[in-house]
């Protein structure tokens, strides 16, 4: 498909990002040896390590994981935010750490607050000490890259890019997305789940509702009030859409002339197969996005208590297998509320009933 | 020729794809040293290539030939691929969306 707006070619080359092709292609080739290069097959390098540790250690980062229960208490956070300076290479310099004074750098601080927004909501409401369950320091890398349009969890610390400018600002201005990064930290620490296809979409849609439950919990917003958008104010006000994603109605966050429209399915009905995005694992998340929001709108009041409890009951519980499939998630959540709540509990019937009206079988 | 990059993932889970179709001779010239330079025979299969969280998945063809990279593994002569056909693409209009 070839959708002719011009905004876009046009700010690129105000931008200054790119030229005619020939001259650019000598540039290129002769700017092999970018210190970005190296830096981030280091950084890949790093992060393969730290996999390896945590897959070792994952035993008894389960048992630790519900720290309430073992009589300890979250401590406070400990954060620490670098400057990559527009280079790829992590973390960077440093900013700002633990209780020191705002940078007056949007991006930094937005990454702290955010962090103790995060930390906060998993210490309140589930009792858990950071990332890990056993106060793992948050770190955060700020200006990753040029004209990065992206954030992401690298297996032991968040980064963010600065967007575009022409569809993206940055990352850091949502605190849904902040919440996403770590929930990726506390999958990966609560046993993980493979990042293709189903268990993909739900390593996925669990970062989605962890990062909006940070979000809800930050502003006080009861379900009802909450907008279930996922990254609201990261798109430039040049595109049409609202936010990412919409957990409460899939496949409506955005209808944009360049962009497309949102492609996420709201059940099992348009479920979708593709080999893009690991299969589709930020479309299809939208099916157990939507029953999440079910759960919740069944439920009424704040989405962090019981539906919450349920979702983080499910994760953190070690029934969860690595590839596990959607009708597997849908399981374990029925089991873990009727453990919760009791076989006859409104809260066991909203479960069930929400994942029949997203057509996940149970 | 033809060379097509297609990005998807990352947290905004939008597909992204760059088309070039040089013109022979003094654009395919250009190209083929660049094409040339790439492992296409020493990548893993799309089965493989899991990437971390978010980040960028790439589909890079040239003509007949295709390779699935994780971001992380974008490097090299890969990353100056892609590059140089989404400066040339953006150059030539519009981004193809989907
Ligand atoms: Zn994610």
């Amino acid at each position: 498909m070839f959708r002719s707006v011009a905004y876009r070619s046009a700010a690129y080359r105000s931008g200054g990002y790119c030229s005619i092709v020939p001259p650019y292609l000598l540039r290129r080739l002769a700017a092999q040896q970018e210190p970005g290069f190296s830096g981030a097959a280091e950084a890949a390098q790093k992060a393969l390590l730290h996999v390896k540790s945590f897959q070792a250690a994952r035993a008894e980062l389960t048992l630790l994981a519900v720290p309430a229960a073992r009589g300890l208490k979250p401590g406070a956070p400990e954060r620490t935010i670098y400057d990559a300076r527009s280079l790829e290479q992590l973390p960077g310099s440093l900013v700002r750490n633990e209780g020191k004074p705002p940078s007056g750098d949007p991006a930094a601080d937005e990454a702290y607050d955010g962090l103790g927004h995060t930390h906060r909501l998993y210490a309140d409401a589930f009792g858990r000490d950071s990332i890990d369950g056993k106060g793992l320091p948050l770190e955060a890398t700020v200006h990753y890259g040029k004209r990065y349009d992206n954030a992401f969890w690298d297996g032991r610390q968040m980064v963010f890019g600065d967007g575009d400018g022409v569809v993206f600002e940055r990352f850091t201005k949502s605190l849904s997305v902040i919440g996403h990064e770590l929930a990726h930290g506390v999958t990966q620490f609560s046993g993980g789940l493979n990042y293709r296809n189903q268990a993909g979409a739900l390593n996925e849609s669990l970062s989605d509702v962890f990062g909006a439950l940070v979000e809800q919990y930050a502003k006080q917003q009861s379900t009802a009030e909450a907008s279930w958008l996922i990254g609201e104010g990261l798109f430039t006000d040049q595109v049409q859409g609202a936010a990412l994603r919409s957990m409460k109605a899939p496949g409506t966050a955005y209808d944009d002339d360049v962009l497309g429209k949102d492609p996420q399915p709201d059940s099992m009905d348009s479920y979708v197969r593709t080999s893009a995005d690991n299969g589709g694992v930020h479309i299809n998340s939208g099916i157990p996005n939507r029953a999440f929001c079910l759960v919740a709108t069944a439920l009424g009041g704040n989405a962090w208590d019981a539906p919450a409890q349920i979702w983080y009951d499910t994760l953190t519980g070690g029934t969860l297998a690595p590839n596990a499939t959607f009708g597997a998630f849908a399981k374990a959540t029925v089991a873990s509320a009727k453990e919760l709540f009791g076989a006859d509990s409104k809260e066991h019937d909203a479960v069930r009933s929400a994942w029949e009206t997203v057509k996940v079988k149970l | 020729m033809k060379i097509i990059v297609q990005r998807s993932g990352g947290v905004a889970g939008m597909k992204r794809t760059w088309t070039v179709r040089p013109e022979p001779p003094e654009d395919t010239d250009r190209w083929q040293p660049l094409i040339e330079a790439c492992p296409w025979d020493d990548v893993a299969g799309p089965g493989e290539a899991t990437g971390q969280p978010d980040r960028f998945m790439y589909s890079i063809r040239a003509d007949q030939r295709r390779a699935v990279l994780p971001e992380r593994e974008l490097t090299g002569p890969w990353r100056d691929l892609v590059e140089c056909a989404r400066a040339a693409a953006e150059e030539a209009g519009p981004a193809e969306i989907g």
